[in-house]
């Protein structure tokens, strides 16, 4: 009789130890996710208009460096061939990007005064909320040492 | 109740203190992961590579036209001149980054292109001979203080190298056949020359009309122009072929007839 009250005993002990058991890896599991919760709190994406923007840029100054490097940029804009400058950058950027190039003196003098370089609704460029604006500098053509700022503005439609 | 068993189960703590640990673990590698990837995500790093791309085409370029000015010129003081100007100017085309681009002409004699250089503030004509060559040579350092860059080092090179290969009068044709090569930095071939790029000079003869082709030569082992004059009576003693490229850089060649 004292063996079985004994035995009896031994098993609700080992039920009480595996009870106990499910309540710790409950406990574990919530102070995991409790810390989970916790970071991603801080995992705040970029607001999409500073991603656009960023990316436009880059877009923008690949376009003007591949022009430059294959001695296009430097050809239409000393020579003033702005509609052929408009049809590289319309064939270069992808055709979503809207654009408005301005060519500027060391001065600040516009270079194209009333002859606009650019692809879509000028609009466009006042009304959206993320425009990207890249800087430019050329150095000059063939032997004269004159440098002009070019200003290449992007919106994505 | 549970609560007080808990406190007796030595084993069940030990889970606890784990999982706590391990929660403070992805706390603090959350909190580095937060500030790294906000760091490196709200950098605009893009922005700052491409600034250097554009000053170091632009710094290339400015030495090609400048070598291309003194070759036309014969002025020292270009390469400097333009030098100075073009430091100053980039500040405006990207204000408020700190840019600060110093510039090193090199000097003294260098080995380079399978020619001995000896350079003056920068620049080197070696003309009038079978191998001529005209090159610049300028190291860059830019600062741009606003991302700590600083001490970025670049070197421009332009060069330009006529080699005349040989030269060959024919008796019985009455012409003279000029072959020679031309090459820039890296010594890669031109290959885009015309006869507006070339002039002739015989000696003995006030003009030459002269015809340019140009092919890959097995002979020579590499893409050759063969400019042929006519009506060359008598053998004349050298030639003398001034080559410009598309750059405008001028290189001036000699040789003697054979």
């Amino acid at each position: 009789m004292a063996h079985t009250q004994g035995r009896e005993h031994l098993r609700k002990t080992k039920s009480n130890k595996g009870q106990m058991r499910v309540v710790e890896a409950l406990l574990a599991s919530l102070v995991i996710l409790v810390a989970i919760t916790f970071i991603n709190v801080f995992a705040v994406a970029p607001s999409s208009s500073m991603y656009e923007a960023s990316e436009s840029e880059k877009v923008g100054y690949n376009v003007l460096h591949d022009l430059d490097e294959q001695g296009l940029l430097c050809r239409f804009v000393y020579n003033k061939e702005w509609e052929n400058l408009t049809a590289a950058l319309m064939t270069s950027l992808p055709p979503d990007v809207y654009f408005d190039l301005t060519v500027y003196y060391l001065n600040d003098t516009v270079v194209n005064e009333g002859v606009p370089i650019r692809y879509g609704n000028p609009n466009i460029f006042e009304t959206s909320g993320s425009v990207a604006s890249v800087s430019y500098i050329v150095p000059g053509y063939q032997t004269n040492y004159d440098p002009k700022i070019l200003v290449l503005q992007l919106v994505r439609e | 109740m549970i609560m007080g068993r808990l406190v007796k189960q030595k084993q069940g703590q030990f889970i606890v203190i784990a999982a706590l640990m391990i929660s403070i673990m992805i706390v603090s590698i959350g909190a580095i992961m937060y500030g790294a990837v906000t760091y490196f995500r709200y950098e605009r790093w893009e922005e700052y590579l491409a600034i250097i791309d554009n000053v170091k085409l632009g710094s290339h370029r400015l030495v090609e036209m400048s070598l291309a000015s003194h070759t036309l010129t014969l002025d020292n003081a270009t390469l400097k001149n333009n030098l100075d100007q073009w430091r100053s100017n980039i500040t405006k085309a990207y204000p408020g980054f700190g840019l600060n681009l110093a510039y090193s002409n090199a000097s003294g004699s260098q080995y380079v292109y399978d020619v001995n250089i000896n350079y003056s503030c920068g620049l080197a004509r070696y003309w009038y001979n079978e191998t001529s060559f005209s090159v610049a040579n300028v190291t860059f350092t830019l600062d741009i203080t606003s991302v700590g860059l600083s001490g970025y080092e670049f070197t421009a090179i332009a060069f330009l190298r006529m080699r005349i290969l040989d030269v060959a009068w024919s008796s019985s044709d009455k012409d003279l056949s000029i072959y020679l090569t031309v090459e820039r930095e890296g010594l890669t071939p031109v290959t885009n020359l015309k006869k507006s790029n070339f002039q002739v000079e015989v000696a003995g003869y006030d003009s030459v009309d002269f015809t340019v082709t140009q092919y890959y030569s097995g002979t020579y082992d590499s893409f050759i122009y063969e400019i042929r004059c006519d009506s060359i009576l008598a053998q004349p003693s050298s030639v003398e072929v001034t080559a410009v490229d598309a750059r405008n850089i001028k290189v001036i060649a000699n040789s003697t007839v054979t």
